[in-house]
């Protein structure tokens, strides 16, 4: 399997994430870090808690780390978590609504979690 | 051709930021065109930024970090007047952040992700050149050594103060050091900027406290415009004080003019006349602030015009020789032995000049060597005169200046002169005076040494005027001390003054050199004198300076009473 099959199997964008990592190399380096556990993994595990400052710290980590890979849908639900516990910021949505949208991140997470060990297997 | 680059370090960049794969897009993006270093929190970043103040070029700062966020690093640089000249990069995906930082101090923000390379190439290298270009202006605006103003900055914004703020009353000050050169030569340049740096500091704090503008120049000067001080003594001591702490072994001392505020007086006048005060406090370092006032306006144009008309008196002879004899007392009764050429000076408007009124005038630029090569001229025909009409040999003794004894060619032109008028080396004798034997020591004694070895006999004048020590009149080429004269003047009644000639005349003949004392004036100095073994005496009891044909009757006397 190559890198650019991977991007296609979970859904991100291969050209994005060459536009900022310029090589290759460094789309490899970053991408199989998923499967490692970080910050994706940490704001699913402050979600189930419902800690809003954990869930800020992750979720601001997350939106940048996951737009940098190409990871689109990850880093903008992301960045609605974000945005949603950001300390001083007024609450728009429920605990469920959050938890909704933090199971979606899970979803995502573990395709893109399964399609890096495909890859790294081949 | 050499190229920029090759004398241009690399440019080095800080990338900060808690996110390993920012790191890595920022590296990929920059690596070609900078070295890179690299922190992950804010507390690493300013460790970072500390110990490479001086070469970084920029720093790239992400705004949300653990530890320490990036507002926090912003804050500290900015407040730290050693690190804020290091432009700061933001990196944020944040509108609002955006903001904040700029009005914290940030130079610049690039926006999260990092998708559009060229654009954060083409701002990094942007804030680099536009921080280069305020450092250079910087660099050119202050002095390097004590972060004082620059020559041409100092009087722009003095003239600048002078026009905009016509009520601001500002004396101006000129600070100078005795001898820079010499306190460099000796104790090497370091030290030397050590002491620049010194005064640099305390200046500072001094207009930190008072109101005012300062600037070093022509290395050792500096020049404040500053509020008018009841006590520019104090000031002066204050200053002094915090040079005297730099070494226990380097007397350093320094000068200082001031010229008070005058209403609709410009700058330019007011430092004229500050440094024409600093420069009288030249080597007087008992009183080494001088106050301009209208009595060293007067002084400052005579010098001018004695400085004008210094070629004119050469070429009509205004300047006048006069002899004064030195007695051998060891004989009796004493015998006329030899004299000593003084220069004087008849000006055909201002009258008789004091040789205290030019000789350390032109001994101050120079031109005193034009005055003395007068003098050996003079004396060595006068010398030819005396044995062509009386049939003996009177050697005449004649001033060597510093600016003579540091000149390359002054063997060959005193060897030159000896030559034409037919004497030996032992009719002209040369005296040096004893502070320039502490100067510049080494090229000195190989000038001296090359004339003893021609044949001239070397006397060292003002013996004990200045800060000679034993020890190097022990290594010294002489041949006869000169005792200054106030050492003669209180021996009759000072039984310490006394001891003190005796012990140095015992020390001369320890070292084989013959004693003159100079400024004797009464029987009882003489008696004194002789009943000490002094050799050779010189003073108004025998006589005054005379002019050749009145110191004719010296030797006409001399010569009656040894046919008597």
């Amino acid at each position: 399997m190559t890198l650019k099959e991977l991007y296609e199997i979970i859904g991100g964008d291969y050209d994005q994430a060459l536009r900022v990592l310029r090589v290759e190399k460094l789309m490899d380096k970053h991408i199989r870090k998923l499967t490692k556990g970080g910050v994706v993994e940490q704001l699913i595990a402050a979600g189930e808690a419902m800690d809003p400052a954990q869930m800020f710290d992750a979720a601001h980590a997350s939106k940048g780390m996951c737009g940098n890979l190409g990871l689109k849908k990850l880093s903008d639900l992301a960045s609605e978590i974000a945005e949603e516990v950001r300390p001083g910021n007024p609450r728009t949505m429920t605990d469920g609504q959050v938890r909704e949208k933090l199971d979606e991140i899970a979803a995502l997470y573990r395709r893109a979690v399964d399609g890096v060990r495909q890859y790294e297997q081949n | 051709m050499i190229h920029s680059k090759q004398i241009q370090r690399q440019k080095l960049v800080l990338v900060v930021d808690d996110q390993e794969i920012n790191r890595d897009a920022l590296g990929v993006i920059l690596e070609d065109d900078y070295e890179i270093i690299y922190a992950e929190d804010g507390a690493q970043a300013l460790a970072a930024i500390e110990s490479n103040v001086d070469r970084l070029s920029v720093v790239l700062l992400d705004l949300m970090m653990p530890v320490m966020d990036g507002f926090e690093v912003l804050k500290r640089v900015n407040a730290d007047e050693h690190l804020n000249h290091i432009p700061v990069i933001v990196l944020t995906a944040e509108k609002n952040a955006e903001l904040k930082a700029l009005q914290m101090g940030a130079s610049d923000f690039i926006t999260k992700p990092f998708d559009v390379p060229e654009v954060i190439i083409a701002r990094v290298a942007r804030i680099i050149e536009l921080s280069e270009g305020r450092q250079l202006i910087s660099a050119a605006e202050h002095d390097r050594l004590t972060m004082l103003y620059s020559r041409n900055f100092f009087f722009e914004y003095a003239h600048r103060l002078f026009h905009y703020t016509p009520g601001l009353r500002l004396d101006a000050v000129v600070m100078n050091i005795e001898q820079f050169h010499t306190i460099n030569a000796v104790n090497g340049r370091d030290f030397g900027d050590d002491v620049i740096r010194v005064i640099g500091a305390e200046i500072r704090a001094f207009l930190s406290e008072s109101h005012g503008i300062a600037t070093r120049f022509e290395g050792d000067r500096f020049a404040f415009y500053c509020a008018p001080q009841d006590d520019y003594q104090a000031l002066l001591d204050r200053i002094q004080g915090k040079v005297n702490g730099i070494s226990p072994n380097v007397s350093v001392h320094l000068r200082m003019g001031v010229k008070p505020w005058q209403e609709g007086t410009d700058p330019t006048f007011l430092f004229d006349c500050a440094r024409a005060a600093c420069n009288m406090a030249r080597g007087d370092y008992q009183n080494p602030l001088k106050i301009y006032d209208e009595d060293m306006r007067k002084r400052e144009l005579l010098n001018q015009r004695l400085l004008n008309d210094l070629r004119s008196a050469v070429e009509e002879r205004q300047l006048t020789v006069y002899y004064q004899p030195k007695y051998d007392i060891q004989c009796d009764p004493p015998r006329l032995s030899s004299a000593e050429a003084l220069i004087r000076w008849n000006h055909p408007e201002l009258g008789m000049i004091s040789p205290c009124d030019f000789v350390p005038l032109f001994e101050g630029n120079g031109l005193i060597s034009v005055v003395d090569s007068y003098v050996w001229q003079e004396a060595a025909q006068q010398i030819v005169r005396w044995r062509d009409k009386y049939g003996i040999k009177l050697p005449v003794s004649v001033n060597l200046s510093r600016a003579d004894v540091f000149d390359p060619t002054l063997v060959d032109r005193l060897a030159r002169i000896i030559e034409e008028n037919g004497l030996d080396f032992k009719d002209m004798k040369l005296e040096i005076t004893e502070s320039a034997y502490t100067e510049n020591a080494g090229e000195l004694l190989e000038t001296v040494r090359d004339l003893r070895q021609l044949g001239f006999e070397i006397e060292m004048d003002d013996f004990g005027s200045g800060y000679s020590s034993l020890n190097m009149l022990s290594g010294m080429p002489l041949d006869v001390l000169k005792m200054d004269m106030k050492f003669v003047r209180n021996i009759e009644s000072s039984a310490t003054d006394m001891r003190l000639v005796k012990l140095i005349l015992d020390i001369a003949r320890y070292l084989k050199l013959r004693v003159v004392a100079e400024g004797v004036e009464t029987a009882g100095q003489l008696n004194l004198l002789k009943d000490a073994d002094c050799d050779l005496v010189q003073g108004y009891y025998f006589s005054r300076p005379l002019p050749a044909e009145a110191f004719e009757a010296l030797i006409e006397r001399e010569m009656n009473v040894e046919r008597g």
